[in-house]
């Protein structure tokens, strides 16, 4: 009996100094296996306050922020003068209207989303809708606390856009798809996949130069149109918060 | 109360029909696109009521989802119609099996017809304009549509079938015993 307990106490599992040698060298499989990555991250994040250079970058950057945002204040001025000598449309200088999307038709004939804020909170009929990435669409109608959003994917949906590159516009129309089309009504338009998509100038219904996506390719042409498919920026499948922004009429 | 519920079970689950179009849940999407949810509620209240009631019931679903889509001049409501008198003329299989794969032929049937008839008032609004855009992705919700439309049918309009007769059975055992 007395063998038997002093067996089963000389175990190497029983061994304080065994357990400490095989947890070591599990580290050292680990530290193998990931090819030293844990090091590495750790060795980032130590040297980090003593990169070189890191103070200086961080004056020049601020720098360069500040006279990009002197540069943009001068541009928005310049640019309100003169869409209010042209009488076009401009932001409403009020603030942003934040809203939830409650209920979205991204996947069939309709395509529209329903947001939280409705007549109650000020949204207006013909408001445009931006979510992350760019323009969504616009408010379709509006009930006392919610308002529908006909999206641009919409087969009803007709844009005025402007394609910067080239700086030539065209007419952003649903397909009834995630892909609308831009019409171009010039076959010798230059076109490449790629090129930005924005909102036109001179649209009457949208204000200027918002984001609205990228050409991802161009057709052949038909009876003098040239017509590309778009990739848009703003995904209404996915996005749950977006802003209704109201535009001065 | 309950027995009031009971009874006017298919009439309340009528009001929930505009609560579910808005829901659209995403995790029963195939392709991006939802199964038409009117139809099952329309074939198996259709079915115990007949056509003349699928006809009233399909103008007045067609009134209500007409109202909550987008106003492009298009409506839901032939289809609907056409369908709840339709459905109105099936009888009622006795075989379980057979009358649960009914269910999802018919409601295939007649999600395809829908949607081809909302596809051709796009087609006539937009003839002359950019109409050709249109073809496959409209295709393509359409042929989705059936598919999911016919792959929950089953178990959906089974399940408010059988709500819909007991809820009737129900209302006759009263209206009798009140006599």
């Amino acid at each position: 009996m007395v063998d038997i307990r002093r067996i089963s106490t000389n175990r190497w599992w029983h061994k304080k100094n065994n357990w400490g040698l095989f947890i070591f060298l599990s580290f050292l499989f680990f530290v193998r296996i990931s090819k030293g990555s844990l090091y590495k991250d750790f060795y980032y994040l130590i040297s980090k306050p003593f990169w070189p250079g890191q103070f200086q970058r961080e004056i020049l950057t601020n720098s360069v922020e500040q006279e990009f945002l002197l540069r943009l204040k001068q541009l928005q001025k310049d640019n309100t003068r003169l869409r209010e000598i042209l009488s076009l449309q401009r932001l409403s200088d009020s603030e942003s209207i934040s809203a939830n999307v409650i209920s979205r038709k991204t996947g069939s004939f309709w395509r529209q989303i329903i947001l939280n804020k409705g007549a109650e909170d000020g949204v207006e009929i013909g408001s445009f809708v931006v979510g992350p990435g760019g323009l969504l669409g616009r408010v379709d109608n509006t009930s006392l606390f919610t308002s529908t959003v006909k999206l641009l994917t919409s087969p009803e949906s007709k844009v005025g856009v402007w394609v910067e590159r080239i700086q030539m516009h065209g007419l952003l129309v649903g397909s009834g798809n995630d892909y609308p089309k831009v019409i171009f009504y010039n076959k010798e338009i230059d076109i490449k996949v790629g090129d930005f998509v924005l909102s036109s100038p001179a649209s009457t219904l949208l204000p200027p130069n918002i984001p609205i996506g990228i050409i991802q390719s161009v057709d052949e042409e038909v009876n003098a149109k040239k017509t590309a498919n778009i990739l848009l920026l703003g995904k209404p499948q996915a996005i749950d918060w977006v802003q209704i922004l109201k535009v001065e009429i | 109360m309950v027995n009031y519920f009971k009874k006017k079970i298919s009439l309340i689950s009528f009001l929930f029909i505009p609560i579910l179009y808005f829901w659209d849940p995403n995790w029963l999407e195939f392709l991006g696109v939802q199964p038409y949810w009117p139809l099952f509620w329309l074939l198996p209240w259709s079915m115990i009521y007949g056509s003349f009631d699928g006809l009233i019931i399909g103008l007045f679903l067609g009134l209500i989802l007409d109202s909550l889509s987008p106003d492009g001049g298009f409506t839901q409501i032939p289809g609907l119609v056409l369908c709840g008198i339709w459905f109105g003329k099936l009888s009622i299989s006795d075989n379980i099996f057979v009358g649960h794969c009914r269910f999802g032929l018919i409601c295939s049937i007649a999600s395809f017809f829908c949607g081809w008839l909302y596809f051709f008032q796009i087609l006539i609004k937009y003839w002359s304009d950019h109409t050709i855009f249109l073809y496959l992705p409209s295709i393509k919700i359409i042929f989705a549509q059936v598919f999911i439309t016919g792959l929950l049918a089953p178990l959906l309009c089974s399940l408010l079938f059988r709500l819909f007769q007991t809820s009737k059975r129900r209302d006759k055992l009263i209206s009798f015993t009140d006599k």
